[in-house]
């Protein structure tokens, strides 16, 4: 599996050709891809938000506490983990009516395996500028967007128009799953996780 | 579904085309005044410093001319071209009709000459003053009789599901209208309002919430029901569905305005009940997405080739994901944070963009050929070019608010350790400032779009060619 993790940036094509093949109910590596991956903009963010921290206009630099940090950064990784399991289900859930042939394996391979510009992006948390994670971040959402237009259609071996309104589907399924995050996170700061900061 | 040629009426279709092309004007128009005021919370001096173009007084400008001329010509042209194709009736009244269209018209010069001019009932979605809210009145009634006159007439024995939602917006609106527009004049441009304190507050927005319930969804819903299965060819997935999907969603929209209304001095109880009625309302939200979805997921031959369709498909997906933000929006603790943000106005967006102007934009591509006898838009390749633009855009623009949103809601309750504030406004509005670029670009691209839509749609009106066989009428759905 994560020798797809350089081949699905530069030859997408060929690589969702290969994920195709794989036997789609092999508890191999595929499942725990994102539970690594994940840890990188959690480690990325963990040091930028306490370390390095953020200006808003000419301010100081606002950081959060190491505490604070601590509380929200396993939140961020699992919420991460989370997001990646729960739409790789939709995705083998919803695969049926679009008439293809799937498994919970497969949906999320799948789904981790079009998240990987997101994750790697999130390396940028390093350095949490608005601006400059707003900008990498659009480009990797435009990025893994494209990633799961033509892969659906060739992983799942379905035809194209199909595969197209499968696609939007997984992406309406994703709007709600960030929906989910933003409420369950404003929740989670009223209960005790919100955000402090340094003085 | 029944495809045999049955006799029928000569239909009314003068009116249709007029609301038609008009909704294609207005959204232009209204969309346009959009971005501008977009692009002024980037670039705050080109309102050139003139009273006319500041932000306050063309918000509403925006907010009426998309809901009230954009949404509400649209409304007009598919709901009197659906209740004469499953009523099989003509319209009770060509010059009842034409009196719609022009006092509809003249309502809304009305309101773009008066809102910038600073006269406002200050109320939210209904700022109008009072001589205009007499005359939207009086159109109204002439719209409903129009509406229910040709139902009392029909051919059919049975009313088609579209014509239930259509009808509910008809009532429901009139009723809202009357009971929040209630005030005292106090001179030709200024009145106040009947309702004092906290109860014009709860009555402004059980108002408000059901401008978005009956005009902004209950009507276009009724579009759904209409197009969605004909442009499918497919009948709806489950007509009883459909019943009940009626039946809840009018049955438990209006309990949910108090949401508007968190934290205020609203009684602590109504904010409450407000909240639960708001998630209960996710269920026949969802119910009809799925009927609609279903209702579509047999026609995957025809995506390929039908722009028309992806619009509709990409409406039903905007239409779930907001129907589902906002009962997680109306919960207090989420509300706490994201209102008065701009997370609210990303929500109202992901619904006006997503949902209302996407199925809007594919009926009105649907209708047009059919209304001026030509075989299909003058242009396929530009109706896709246009869906992608409307995607891109409106996903760019909520994008932009949910981040901005979630930037300000935290910075404004942020606080250091010794109990002082950790930012000052000023600076949530300074950190704001990409994602008002985000949202104004988002903006522009979906305005593109319109452009393109008016050209093709002009196009195609003035192209030649005549669709090649009769009408032949086929049944409801």
């Amino acid at each position: 599996m994560f020798k797809y993790l350089i081949s699905i940036l530069l030859s997408p094509k060929s690589t969702w050709e290969k994920v195709a093949n794989m036997p789609k109910d092999s508890a191999d590596l595929g499942m725990i891809y994102s539970v690594l991956l994940a840890l990188i903009p959690s480690a990325a963010f963990y040091y930028g938000t306490t370390q390095v921290g953020w200006t808003v206009g000419d301010g100081l630099p606002t950081k959060l506490t190491a505490e604070s940090a601590n509380r929200m950064i396993p939140l961020f990784y699992f919420a991460q983990v989370g997001a990646i399991f729960g739409i790789g289900w939709f995705i083998h859930w919803m695969s049926e009516t679009y008439g293809a042939d799937s498994s919970l394996t497969k949906g999320i391979r799948i789904a981790g395996l079009t998240a990987t510009p997101l994750f790697l992006s999130g390396a940028i948390g390093v350095l949490p500028q608005l601006m400059v994670n707003f900008t990498v971040g659009i480009i990797a959402v435009s990025w893994s967007t494209y990633l799961l237009y033509i892969g659906i259609p060739r992983v799942m071996r379905i035809p194209e128009e199909r595969g197209f309104l499968f696609s939007s589907a997984i992406i309406a399924v994703c709007l709600v799953a960030i929906v989910v995050i933003l409420g369950a996170s404003v929740i989670l700061w009223d209960m005790g996780a919100a955000p402090a900061f340094t003085d | 579904m029944s495809h045999t040629p049955i006799e029928h009426p000569e239909y009314s279709m003068d009116v249709v085309k007029k609301f038609a092309i008009m909704t294609v004007v207005w959204g232009i128009v209204g969309m346009f005044v959009g971005v501008f005021i977009a692009a002024e919370l980037v670039w705050p001096d080109i309102n050139m410093h003139l009273q006319w173009f500041h932000f306050g007084r063309l918000r509403p400008l925006h907010t009426n001319a998309v809901i009230f001329a954009f949404g509400g010509c649209a409304l007009m042209a598919t709901s009197l071209y659906i209740v004469q194709r499953t009523c099989y009736a003509r319209l009770i009244s060509d010059k009842l009709a034409s009196f719609v269209f022009w006092g509809w018209q003249l309502v809304i010069l009305a309101a773009a000459i008066t809102l910038p001019l600073g006269y406002t009932s200050s109320k939210e979605y209904a700022e109008l003053e009072w001589p205009i809210d007499i005359l939207i009145t009086i159109v109204w009634v002439a719209y409903a009789v129009l509406f229910f006159g040709t139902i009392a007439k029909r051919k059919t024995s049975h009313i088609y599901v579209a014509n239930w939602f259509f009808g509910a917006f008809i009532v429901t609106v009139a009723v809202l209208h009357l009971v929040n527009s209630a005030a005292l004049p106090a001179g030709m441009w200024k009145s106040y309002s009947m309702y004092a304190g906290a109860t014009d507050a709860m009555i402004q927005w059980w108002y408000g919430h059901n401008a978005v319930g009956f005009f902004l969804t209950a009507g276009f819903l009724g579009m759904m029901y209409y197009f969605v299965p004909k442009q499918a060819e497919r009948p709806v997935y489950s007509y009883r569905l459909s019943i009940v999907h009626f039946w809840a969603l009018v049955g438990v929209y209006i309990w949910a305005g108090p949401h508007h209304l968190h934290y205020t001095a609203l009684p602590d109880w109504t904010q409450s009940l407000g909240m639960i009625m708001s998630l209960i309302l996710l269920a026949p939200s969802w119910g009809g997405m799925i009927n609609g979805m279903m209702t579509l997921s047999g026609a995957w031959h025809k995506l390929r080739t039908d722009p028309i369709l992806r619009f509709l498909v990409v409406s039903l997906s905007f239409y779930g994901m907001s129907t589902f933000e906002g009962p997680m929006m109306s919960i207090k603790t989420v509300n706490a944070m994201s209102h008065y943000t701009d997370w609210t106005i990303g929500h109202v967006h992901s619904g006006a963009l997503g949902w209302v102007a996407m199925i809007s934009i594919g009926s009105i591509y649907h209708l047009i050929p059919v209304l001026f006898n030509k075989e299909k838009m003058y242009s396929t390749n530009l109706i896709n070019v246009h869906f992608w633009m409307s995607t891109i855009g409106t996903v760019l623009y909520i994008a932009a608010l949910w981040v901005n949103g979630i930037l300000q809601g935290l910075m404004w309750r942020a606080y250091n350790a010794d109990g002082t504030l950790t930012y000052s406004f000023v600076e949530s509005v300074e950190a704001s400032y990409p994602g008002y670029i985000v949202r104004f670009i988002g903006g522009a691209i979906f305005l593109g779009g319109m452009f393109l839509m008016a050209y093709n749609v002009w196009k195609t009106i003035q192209s030649e060619d005549k669709a090649s066989d009769t009408l032949v009428v086929k049944g409801a759905a």
